[in-house]
């Protein structure tokens, strides 16, 4: 009977590891999901590429693929209007990154402060609710006036656009900070200091992430209009322009870049967002 | 010790225009330094209010609340709290999450690593200090919460139903565990539970609660020995103290009929 247990533990013992040399311990990774974006992304170029082979619009109001990377082509080397497209881009991605992390140094802070003073939030609330529906464009006389028609005027008016969002995920982050776990801290002891530092900032970070990632889609979104103040430079005056002199494939490039530009940086948030908050949906 | 002198707890209404609700009334208890004290009753009877009221959670609307002579009126580092939810800090390694109490006496990430290693090995964690909260199953969650609990070695332990989730094989190590840690450091302790034997097996002295206001029905004596010998649940004097909180608890039909 001894010798029965052995052996039925000794077949146990090996199909468990045989099942670890075939990484069952790995989360199950369904294998469509490396397929499916490429997938996708493929169908809607065969797509693209069909509307435009059958000539169901005008090539003047769809390109078709081929042409836009033609256009991609001459864009990226020649140049638009004398501009190359990296200088655009790197023009575009410096002012949305100066616009959005000043919003995020600045709004991340008031967001706090408005969770945790009554008063505070009491004055900055309804400002902050009045700023939310207005949209870029009506924002860009007064940044003329205000800030002049340099870089300021950009990165200023992408700047109040993404502040609302991230102003209030840190205040909702804070606001959503389980009680057992600020009880937790106060009877061993924290003061108000540790309580922010060991309790609340982590217990905000989650939504402060969710709220960067909503944020800089709005700063993608405010570009163009950021650069219709006197630009000679950027993929939004890029657009803008190329669409005034009906040159569409060009304005099509300039969608791209701004979709896969967008892409990467959510790419980029989610990656940083996963590594400091691991736990999230967790616990 | 922890002295409750007519203590009531109102709660605001939870409807526009009901009234108040009076979830503890007129309690009064003493607790020597060094008892173990179980409050035993059916739930929503106002446990956790009384728990969470000596800690300083809670205000108090009536009554007052000495611990060591001083009247409560926050939460102090010599009240430890173990919950009844898991608490652990999610963001945080189960050494960090052990060593929390530490680390904020000291001002900074605690120097005290040796003392956590041993709480660690104490409580049968050992192997898992690096790992999150998420990565450990409920048990072990709850034993690193009462690690987090004892390590800044507090006069008085809290505990709110902190087993009332495991199950029963879990739940009697973890009761075994906790009585030879306080009979190590002997603390004094209040034990929340709505478990009746939980509450005889740990206890020097059972209060027994009645629900809905939470009043105080009975206070019973367990002699019942110390260590205890875990065969006594089977014992006759096990089962009486049993039942005579579960008379207290669901009193006889007939009684009650009479009473009606
Ligand atoms: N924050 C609150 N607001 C209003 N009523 C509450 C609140 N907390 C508890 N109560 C009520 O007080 C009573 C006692 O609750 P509690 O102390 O949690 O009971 P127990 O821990 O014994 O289950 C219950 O009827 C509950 O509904
Ligand atoms: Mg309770």
């Amino acid at each position: 009977m001894g010798y029965s247990y052995m052996a039925s533990d000794e077949i146990e013992a090996e199909s468990a590891e045989s099942a670890l040399e075939q990484n069952v311990w790995k989360a199950d990774k369904k294998a469509y999901r490396g397929y499916v974006p490429w997938l996708v992304a493929a169908v809607m170029i065969g797509l693209w590429w069909g509307v435009t082979a059958l000539h169901l619009f005008p090539p003047t109001s769809l390109p078709s693929p081929g042409s836009v990377v033609h256009d991609f082509i001459v864009v990226a080397t020649v140049g638009y209007s004398g501009e190359p497209l990296l200088t655009s881009t790197l023009y575009s991605l410096g002012r949305i990154a100066t616009g959005f992390i000043a919003a995020v140094a600045v709004g991340v802070p008031i967001g706090f402060w408005m969770a945790s003073t009554e008063w505070v939030f009491l004055a900055i609330d309804p400002l902050l609710q009045f700023l939310r529906p207005i949209p870029p464009l009506a924002y860009i006389p007064v940044m003329i006036v205000w800030f002049g028609i340099g870089e300021t005027s950009k990165v200023v008016l992408i700047f109040f656009c993404t502040i609302p969002i991230i102003i209030i995920s840190a205040m909702s982050g804070v606001k959503s900070v389980q009680e057992t776990r600020v009880r937790v801290a106060q009877c061993l002891g924290a003061n108000k200091r540790q309580l922010f530092r060991y309790v609340i900032f982590p217990s905000a970070l989650p939504e402060i992430f969710t709220g960067m990632r909503v944020g800089i889609g709005i700063a993608w979104t405010c570009l163009v209009a950021a650069e219709m103040i006197a630009a000679s430079k950027g993929l939004g005056w890029m657009i803008e322009s190329a669409g005034n002199e009906l040159q569409i494939g060009v304005v099509f490039v300039g969608i791209v870049m701004i979709g896969l530009l967008g892409y990467g940086m959510e790419l980029i948030i989610r990656s940083v967002e996963h590594r400091v908050t691991p736990w999230k949906g967790k616990a | 010790m922890i002295a409750l002198k007519e203590v009531s707890k109102f709660y605001p209404p939870t409807a526009r225009g009901a009234k108040p609700v009076l979830a503890v009334d007129h309690v009064s208890a003493e607790i020597e330094e060094g008892e173990f004290v179980c409050i035993v009753g059916p739930s929503g009877c106002g446990k956790t209010t009384v728990l969470n009221m000596v800690a300083g959670f809670e205000s108090v609307s009536q009554g007052e609340i000495l611990v060591g002579g001083k009247l409560v009126s926050k939460p102090g580092p010599e009240r430890a709290v173990v919950f009844q939810q898991p608490s652990l800090l999610p963001w945080m390694t189960v050494f960090d999450n052990i060593g929390f109490g530490l680390t904020l006496q000291e001002g900074r990430k605690t120097r005290q690593r040796d003392k956590v290693a041993q709480m660690i090995e104490t409580m049968g964690l050992g192997g898992f200090e690096g790992h999150f909260p998420y990565q450990l199953s409920g048990g072990m969650q709850q034993r690193a919460a009462i690690a987090r609990a004892l390590i800044t070695e507090p006069e008085i332990l809290l505990m709110d139903e902190p087993f009332g989730a495991l199950d029963a094989q879990t739940r009697a190590d973890m009761q075994k565990f906790l009585l030879a840690v306080w009979e190590r450091l002997r603390p004094t302790v209040l034990f929340i539970t709505h478990d009746v034997e939980e509450s005889i097996v740990l206890a020097d002295r059972v209060i027994v609660m009645t629900p809905r206001p939470g009043r105080i029905a009975e206070t019973i004596d367990i002699g019942l020995g110390r260590p205890r010998n875990w065969d006594m649940i089977l014992s006759p004097e096990f089962l009486r103290y049993k039942k005579e909180v579960l008379t207290i608890l669901r009193p006889p039909r007939d009684a009650s009929q009479n009473a009606g």
